[in-house]
């Protein structure tokens, strides 16, 4: 299970300020820099190209918001996060400008012109709900992995049942013991299961362990 | 050659919860602006004293109106709570605060030049001493702010990583003077050490009161449950009185024990100055060592333009009563000697423990804090 714990200490890390490069990022650089993160500006046509090397657990973008076009982050499939935690930087707070941050995958924000003052609560917040989002993403990735192993594992139950003479909940308990024993998910128990006929050589000792049943 | 004057402004609670405190550190500055109006240095301040009584609208319409006023420089403030609430009047007049106490860290303005010390300069330290010689088992005591909720967190952290613990933790208004019932729950949790984070008349309270109480049920209380603490000075020992006095552990980068010519010279200059006291303590000389280090960058610039005393700043080094000290430019934190004293029936700390040298600041314990906070408790659920 991911590290639900809070990150507190941002020593090595490097943020990417994703912005025009006229920016006045005098008092965010040296803020930064105070709390051990390096922060690198990014020219916007070059941004594409990055992101596919930047890591959840080491970066940090800082993505203005009131750029005239999305930054165009690749977004995960079911939590829509973004590849590394995502901080805006707020001129103006009209709804189309923190609607954009939002879809960008913005966890927190910071205002300008930046205060120093700001810096440290913005990635605190910013970063570990970006962590507490990725965790439920996992969850919930491992979720559905395991709704799409229940046929599988019904079908199990169902073989032992036949093959054991046993019912329904014996075998689901053997399976399940199975699974600890072998520190697998239960649905990859199944699944193997499933996939194996009987005289096959990987399933044989598992079948055998089945049929045992409860030492 | 003719010296040059700044204005500069000296705001310090001389009356209220902790004025015993201010009243140190406003000798403490108000004596090296003279020594440094007196001296070779071609500057002369003149420091206008303000008095915002531990209020902290007072602190705020004060400040607002100094720095509205024209003076760019003001040595002030105690509590974090007072310097969180000035900050923003320095930073929108462009001025700067020369915070002269220890306090919890987690924080780097612009607009602030830190003199006292930090966690890594007074709170480590004494963690790690009192895990090595009293115990692991924690009870916190504290006012009810910043100082003390964030101390205890690192105290927390730092007990529970190495296998400690903190066995109760309370915390009360800043004034309060009722502590039946919290040196109830010590006795009943029989910690190896409290570690306190009161300010102020209650904390001189919750000394005289606990050891009062240990005393009645034979209890050698600096003995078996010895009160540590990172504000305690010299002056609020001579408040706690003689029947507690003894026994409690400070960490500090300053006691006046400390035998050194700089030392002795500043503690008979302040004596002959202030003969009614306070007496001198950690606060008073860090408001001595930031008025003595805003002079020479003062002089140094040439101006008090906040640019250029700060690019001045970063190259002063200064012979304080602790010792060397100087501004580290990138946090604006100062280099501090990290001490731990144990007090002594005459008020005064004898010293046990003393770093080699001048520590680093660290305000963010990027260098000290692990990266995650401490372990979360396993959350279990029955499985077979």
């Amino acid at each position: 299970m991911t590290d639900l714990r809070l990150l507190q200490n941002f020593s090595g890390f490097r943020a990417f300020l994703v912005a025009p490069p006229a920016i006045a990022a005098d008092t965010l650089g040296s803020t930064l820099n105070r709390i051990g993160v390096t922060m690198q500006t990014v020219d916007q046509a070059k941004w594409p190209g990055m992101c596919s090397t930047l890591n959840p657990d080491g970066n940090i973008i800082i993505l203005d918001g009131d750029l005239n076009e999305a930054a165009g982050l690749p977004l995960s499939d079911i939590g829509r996060l973004p590849p590394a935690p995502v901080i805006g930087l707020l001129g103006v707070s009209a709804p189309s400008r923190l609607k954009a941050l939002m879809r960008q995958g913005a966890t927190s924000v910071l205002h300008k012109p930046v205060q120093g003052s700001a810096v440290f609560t913005a990635l605190f917040i910013g970063i570990n709900e970006f962590r507490r989002r990725r965790s439920f993403e996992a969850l919930l990735n491992r979720q559905e992995r395991r709704l799409r192993g229940r046929r599988a594992v019904i079908k199990a139950v169902v073989r032992l049942m036949r093959e054991f003479q046993i019912d329904d909940d014996e075998a689901f308990e053997r399976i399940r013991r199975e699974s600890m024993a072998s520190r697998m998910a239960l649905e990859d128990i199944c699944e193997r299961l499933m996939a194996a006929p009987a005289e096959h050589d990987e399933a044989e000792p598992m079948l055998n362990r089945l049929a045992a049943g409860p030492v | 050659m003719r010296s040059k004057a700044f204005d500069i402004g000296f705001l310090f609670s001389c009356t209220g919860p902790y004025q015993l405190v201010s009243r140190a550190m406003l000798n403490g500055a108000t004596l090296a602006a003279e020594q440094v109006n007196a001296s070779a240095l071609a500057v002369e301040v003149n420091p206008l004293v303000k008095n915002p009584d531990g209020n902290l609208g007072s602190y705020r319409g004060l400040a607002s109106d100094m720095l509205q006023s024209g003076i760019k420089h003001v040595v002030g403030c105690y509590t974090s709570l007072s310097r969180k609430e000035v900050i923003p009047y320095f930073e929108k007049y462009d001025g700067l605060l020369w915070y002269p106490s220890h306090y919890e860290g987690f924080e780097t303005s612009d607009n602030v030049i830190y003199t006292g010390a930090t966690a890594n300069q007074h709170l480590l330290p004494l963690i790690d001493y009192l895990l090595k010689n009293h115990g692991k088992r924690a009870f916190c005591i504290g006012s009810n702010y910043i100082w003390a909720w964030e101390n205890n967190r690192i105290l927390r952290e730092e007990i529970v990583a190495q296998g400690g613990s903190v066995v109760g933790e309370r915390y009360f208004a800043i004034g309060e003077r009722d502590f039946a019932r919290v040196i109830d729950a010590i006795m009943a949790a029989r910690p190896d050490f409290i570690f306190l984070t009161l300010i102020g008349t209650s904390a001189y309270g919750f000394f005289r009161d606990f050891r009062a109480a240990c005393l009645a049920r034979g209890i050698d209380q600096a003995a078996t449950m010895p009160i540590a603490s990172c504000s305690l000075a010299e002056p609020e020992l001579e408040e706690i009185g003689p029947q507690a006095v003894e026994g409690h552990l400070s960490s500090s980068v300053y006691f006046s024990s400390i035998d050194s010519p700089e030392n002795r010279s500043f503690i008979s200059a302040y004596e002959a100055r202030f003969p009614d006291g306070p007496t001198v303590s950690a606060d008073a000389e860090a408001s001595y060592a930031s008025v003595w280090l805003l002079a020479l960058a003062l002089a140094a610039a040439g101006e008090d333009g906040l640019a250029a005393v700060k690019a001045a700043l970063g190259r002063q080094r200064f012979r304080a009563p602790q010792g060397e000290i100087r501004v580290d430019d990138l946090t604006w934190h100062s280099y501090l000697t990290p001490r731990i004293g144990r007090s002594n029936k005459h008020a005064r700390f004898d010293l046990i423990s003393e770093a080699r040298q001048p520590a680093q600041p660290d305000p963010y314990l990027l260098r000290h804090a692990p990266r995650f906070e401490g372990a979360l408790p396993p959350r279990l659920r029955v499985v077979s």
